[in-house]
């Protein structure tokens, strides 16, 4: 097989959405990716996973624009969108991986790291079973709303959007400015 | 006064789990326990559900290996419906375990283990990772990289779907090779055999390099297990079990995994949640087996692929009997990815994987199944009984990490013993022993994706709870 490095761009937005289906609200993330896989839109490619493990350092790299979609625990009360950087001391430290890893991983094995985010999801019930809590229902269809309207080519800038994510704390803030 | 050194957690394996290593008032290493720390209750809560949901459930139990629960668990079906399976729906099976072996033992050897014998124990350990072995070496790490996205590959083209494809059923599989997915893994053969055999190559100079770490990794005596086919050749779906002793001597073979009860016995430690099995007729702790790589080499008589036979007469030579230092997983984990690609090519001239004969129907005929397969780790067993309805009412589970968790004891003692003397914990030994355990490849959970940053943490304590020395990292 052809191995071209660094490799090439191809696809504009990549969405790697991420959890377990099992445990409720951990599985929004691969919902929210299932979701847009359906939609079929121009320039994106998606990718549902239960854990970020090496080899999705490949397809990161092809892309031009990529987000992880993630439950959190940390910000319950709205979608918050976080740009990020590949991780400078990040370690694989288990079988899988964080984003700013993966991200890392893209830039240094396969030459190319893209644009990236993370879009959370907020996680309330992370329990066995496959339905969601309302707070991660609605994120989901904030969620959706985002990516779509960021595969349009709509900057992650715009004030409206900024507003929908929720209320962004002073980092996230200062981050989109 | 009796000491005992704790490291918690343990880093670069799949879930959490800490070790204990106790010391007597000379200072001295006398025993050692690996803790997990976490409770999954998989067994419990899969009562009363239907049998033939297992596969999709269970998969769901690990996000590195779901594919070897998924085809355990669609054996332990077939049993209850009492059917054999298609030939075609077997070698589809076959082929997406040899996926799976590909793909997980890659990622073990090339970014959680290669960084210790490549990189140096004294290596810092914010070095002493994938991102140092990307430093040292990027073809390397990319190589790997592409080798565990091969053995992917191979199961995404077969499953369909990205995550956890409904694929192996009870009764055989939902769909076959397309001519398309058929295309594309043979034209990545060959950049996948090119990686295997560097890392083989690379292997074998480290194995002249540590010839101590062969000696003191878990170099013990014990018993090994794994499945082998009626000739004695090596399994990984079929075939029955095989019990071997540290000389290499059968003690019972061709054993019905379905018999597994008879011959396995499971002991229960307060200070863990992993099970410890151990082989019946011996009783415990007499009974200590190891299961993995390691073990199927030992139990086995050849490979049954001609590239991989060759390495396996090597490997064997480097035990009288059996191969007992644990240090040697490695090898046999690069021996088997080897074996997988040439059954993998053996299976792309085979029109059968494009049949569409692939599925045999049954109601319940059986009110208990027993479904074994060799993980990745060592031997898979999902043992269900239902109700005349298909309805679960006992599920029990035993994996491969569990099997080896005497040996891992075993391996975090001798190590210790090696480099412990006193109060004062060498970072060496740290290093030393968390390799030992990396040496099995543990995978303790993947039910929940955030892991995080996992700093290590070592205490010694006396007996009254007073901690005499203490070292963190991370």
């Amino acid at each position: 097989m052809n191995f071209e490095f660094p490799v090439p761009i191809d696809a504009d937005l990549l969405v790697i959405g991420y959890g377990n289906s099992l445990r409720r609200d951990d599985g929004v993330g691969v919902r929210v990716a299932e979701a847009i896989e359906t939609l079929n839109l121009p320039g994106v490619r998606t990718l549902e996973c239960q854990l970020l493990s090496p080899e999705y350092a490949d397809p990161i790299a092809r892309a031009r624009r990529v987000i992880f979609v993630d439950a959190a625990v940390d910000r319950i009360d709205g979608v918050y969108l976080r740009k990020l950087e590949p991780g400078d001391n990040s370690q694989l430290m288990a079988h899988a991986a964080d984003p700013r890893t993966m991200l890392a991983l893209a830039r240094d094995v396969f030459g190319r790291t893209p644009e990236a985010w993370w879009l959370t999801i907020p996680a309330i019930h992370l329990g066995f079973g496959m339905d969601y809590s309302p707070e991660a229902e609605a994120g989901f269809h904030d969620a959706v709303a985002k990516i779509r309207h960021m595969a349009a080519g709509e900057g992650v800038q715009d004030t409206k959007y900024c507003k929908a994510v929720g209320n962004l704390g002073a980092v996230d803030q200062a981050i989109l400015a | 006064m009796s000491k005992r050194i704790v490291i918690d957690p343990v880093t670069r394996i799949e879930g959490h789990a800490k070790i204990s290593i106790f010391m007597d008032d000379a200072g001295n290493v006398t025993d050692a326990e690996f803790h997990v720390v976490e409770f999954r209750g998989f067994e419990k809560f899969c009562e009363g559900r239907p049998y033939s949901e297992m596969p999709g459930i269970t998969q769901r139990i690990c996000g590195i290996c779901p594919v070897s629960h998924t085809l355990a668990s669609a054996k332990a079906g077939d049993a209850i419906m009492a059917v054999s399976i298609p030939p075609a729906a077997d070698k589809l099976r076959r082929l997406m375990n040899l996926g799976q072996i590909i793909q997980s033992h890659a990622l073990s050897f090339f970014h959680l283990s290669a960084p210790d014998f490549l990189l140096g124990w004294e290596t810092p350990p914010a070095q002493r990772n994938v991102f140092g072995l990307i430093n040292s070496n990027v073809g390397l790490a990319r190589a790997g990289i592409r080798l565990r996205q091969f053995g992917q590959e191979i199961i995404e083209i077969l499953g369909s779907k990205k995550i956890h494809p409904v694929w192996a059923v009870p009764g055989g599989v939902r769909s076959n090779l397309s001519a398309e997915g058929r295309a594309k893994i043979q034209a990545w053969l060959p950049e996948a055999y090119a990686t295997t055999k560097l890392a083989l190559d690379l292997f074998k100079k480290t194995l002249e390099t540590h010839q101590r770490e062969i000696q003191i990794f878990g170099n013990f005596p014990s018993l090994f297990m794994g499945l082998v086919a009626p000739d004695g050749s090596w399994e990984h779906h079929g075939g029955k079990l095989r019990f071997t002793d540290s000389s290499g001597s059968v003690i019972a073979d061709q054993v019905d995994p379905a018999d597994y009860q008879k011959y396995i016995g499971e002991s229960v430690q307060n200070s863990s949640y992993l099970k410890s099995p151990y082989y019946l007729p011996l009783g415990f702790p007499a009974g200590i087996y190891r299961v993995g790589p390691l073990a199927r080499l030992n139990v086995c008589e050849r490979m049954g692929v001609p590239q991989a036979d060759v390495e396996l007469a090597k490997f064997k030579k480097l035990g009288r009997g059996a191969v007992t230092s644990s240090f040697l997983y490695h090898y046999a984990r690069l021996i088997e990815i080897l074996a997988s690609l040439e059954f993998v090519e053996r299976y792309m001239a085979d029109p059968e994987l494009s049949s569409d004969d692939l599925r045999a129907d049954a109601g319940i005929n059986s009110l208990q199944g027993v479904g074994a397969s060799e993980a990745p780790r060592g031997t898979l067993f999902h043992d269900y009984t239902v109700d005349r309805n298909g309805l679960l009412q006992k599920v029990n589970l035993i994996v491969a990490t569990g099997q080896n968790n005497l040996a891992m004891n075993q391996t975090v003692a001798q190590i210790a013993r090696h480099y412990v003397r006193g109060s004062d914990i060498p970072e060496a030994m740290l290093n030393r022993v968390e390799h030992g355990i990396r040496c099995y490849d543990p995978c303790l959970s993947c039910s929940t994706h955030a892991v995080g940053q996992m700093p290590l943490h070592v205490q010694i304590i006396a007996p009254d709870g007073t901690v005499l020395n203490e070292m963190a990292r991370g």
